[in-house]
């Protein structure tokens, strides 16, 4: 039987989907050594639209958001952990309201007054660990003026007996509540439910001294309104299954002190849309408690069936979301972390942008695509 | 067909070569920057923000909960 120590940081693979809380990235057979928390504030700024392809020719602001983020996770015993994760965003702006056609060209119709909104996630999670795995189940709240709702998750990882290996596995569902607020032109429903169904499962390998590797499958099903209840121009199907392949790689180089991060994410699903997601990243020592870590992310995907900048209304589904578009974004950011004892601060900036251009799908380009800077601030603590 | 793909990647990787590494030889990646995710909120927060811009999501564990964002 393999002991805990023997088996550095083998890590769950469960860490990277959507509001997946913090402590999925405990160690694989062992419970954390010491309580750690973590704070941090963000704010990003949609650029504002571009004033040619906006109806009335000029341009809008768009969403300005602010973030803060707390996490906690606690050893209990010898063979569990808690942890707690809790998110608050406030957002202001406006939003595309609908894409319509302006001397033959696509422009989009900003909503008019400014919409704001905020939303509050906590996330509690709790995981028994044995010899060689884990197992988690989490319960997820989320609120916002206008949409609620409740996860669960349950999680495990078991390590072969080498410990080269680990599979992981996961099943979650969530179940959402919309009640859209009403502004002066009614939305396409007053209230309204979807469930969501998700299933994955993933293995690691460690394949040499300084490389581990990873492979994942994930399963999604959304079943209820799916419908954006804010676009004029919304009608979509009221089921949808995506699948998505994902494959990490982290490599070490003794040399220049530094790990390579290398993923890679594949996406498909029944409305026609794929995609593709790399994700590189550079973590650089420079000494014994500083870090530089430049990143690179490439996106693609294709277009909803359904999607189109001038919908036709007798069409069963319609869309001009700019989300639903062929297009391609381009994320270049750099990560700053300094440790002093028990605290770790850190600092990012990133740049997103988007253009069908960059994409590796044809289709029509929607006139809101969007970008945005982003800034972080924040702090870890570990109670050594 | 495309289920039977994934398991079958999903079984070779699992058993693909690879030089035998000892316990004692794993402190290399135990390092924090060979994690999948050294900064869990900074992770948390990026798949929130693509989420709510792009159509795609998924792919590196379980479904989180839903989000008025998209």
């Amino acid at each position: 039987m393999a002991g805990r120590d023997t088996h550095p940081s083998l890590l769950a693979l469960t860490s990277s989907a959507l509001l997946l809380p913090a402590y999925q990235q405990a160690n694989a057979d062992a419970p954390p050594d010491y309580t750690t928390l973590g704070m941090s504030y963000s704010r990003y700024q949609e650029d504002d639209t571009q004033a040619g392809r906006t109806v009335g020719g000029e341009s809008i602001e768009r969403y300005e958001i602010d973030v803060a983020q707390f996490y906690l996770l606690a050893p209990v015993g010898d063979d569990w952990s808690v942890a707690l994760d809790v998110q608050w965003e406030d957002m202001s702006g406006a939003s595309p309201w609908f894409v319509g056609l302006d001397d033959g060209d696509a422009k989009v119709f900003m909503s008019g007054a400014s919409i704001e909104d905020t939303r509050t996630t906590v996330s509690v999670n709790t995981r028994y660990y044995y010899d060689r795995g884990n197992a988690g189940f989490t319960y997820t709240r989320s609120d916002e003026d206008d949409y609620e709702s409740d996860a669960i998750a349950l999680d495990g990882a078991i390590n072969s007996a080498d410990g080269l290996t680990t599979w992981s596995a996961a099943v979650s569902a969530s179940f959402d509540d919309i009640e859209p607020t009403q502004g002066v032109t009614p939305t396409n429903t007053l209230e309204d439910s979807k469930d969501i169904y998700g299933a994955f499962l993933g293995v690691s390998r460690i394949i040499s001294k300084r490389a581990i590797l990873r492979f994942g499958l994930s399963y999604t099903y959304r079943d209820g309104f799916l419908t954006d209840p804010y676009k004029l121009q919304d009608r979509r199907p009221d089921s949808r299954k995506e699948w998505a392949a994902s494959a990490g790689l982290r490599h070490f180089f003794t040399g220049p002190n530094a790990a390579l991060h290398v993923d890679y994410r594949y996406f498909d699903d029944d409305w026609g849309i794929a995609s593709h997601t790399v994700d590189l990243a550079w973590w650089q020592n420079i000494g014994r408690n500083t870090q530089l870590v430049p990143f690179l992310r490439y996106y693609t995907q294709d277009e909803a069936d359904f999607f189109s900048n001038t919908p036709d209304f007798n069409d069963r589904y319609i869309a001009d979301d700019y989300r639903l578009s062929a297009f391609g974004g381009i994320t270049t950011g750099l990560r700053v972390r300094h440790t002093m004892g028990n605290w770790t601060l850190n600092a990012t900036g990133e740049r997103y942008t988007t253009s069908e251009d960059y994409g590796l799908f044809g289709g029509d380009e929607a006139p809101a695509l969007v970008k945005y800077w982003r800034y972080s601030v924040g702090f870890d603590y570990s109670f050594r | 067909m495309r289920v039977l793909l994934i398991v079958i990647a999903l079984t070779a990787l699992a058993g693909c070569a690879s030089e035998p590494v000892q316990p004692w030889e794993r402190g290399t990646l135990a390092k924090s920057e060979m994690q999948w995710a050294p900064d869990p909120l900074e992770a948390v927060l990026r798949d929130h923000i693509y989420f709510s811009k792009e159509a795609s999501t998924g792919g590196g564990g379980a479904a989180g909960g839903g989000c008025g964002c998209n």
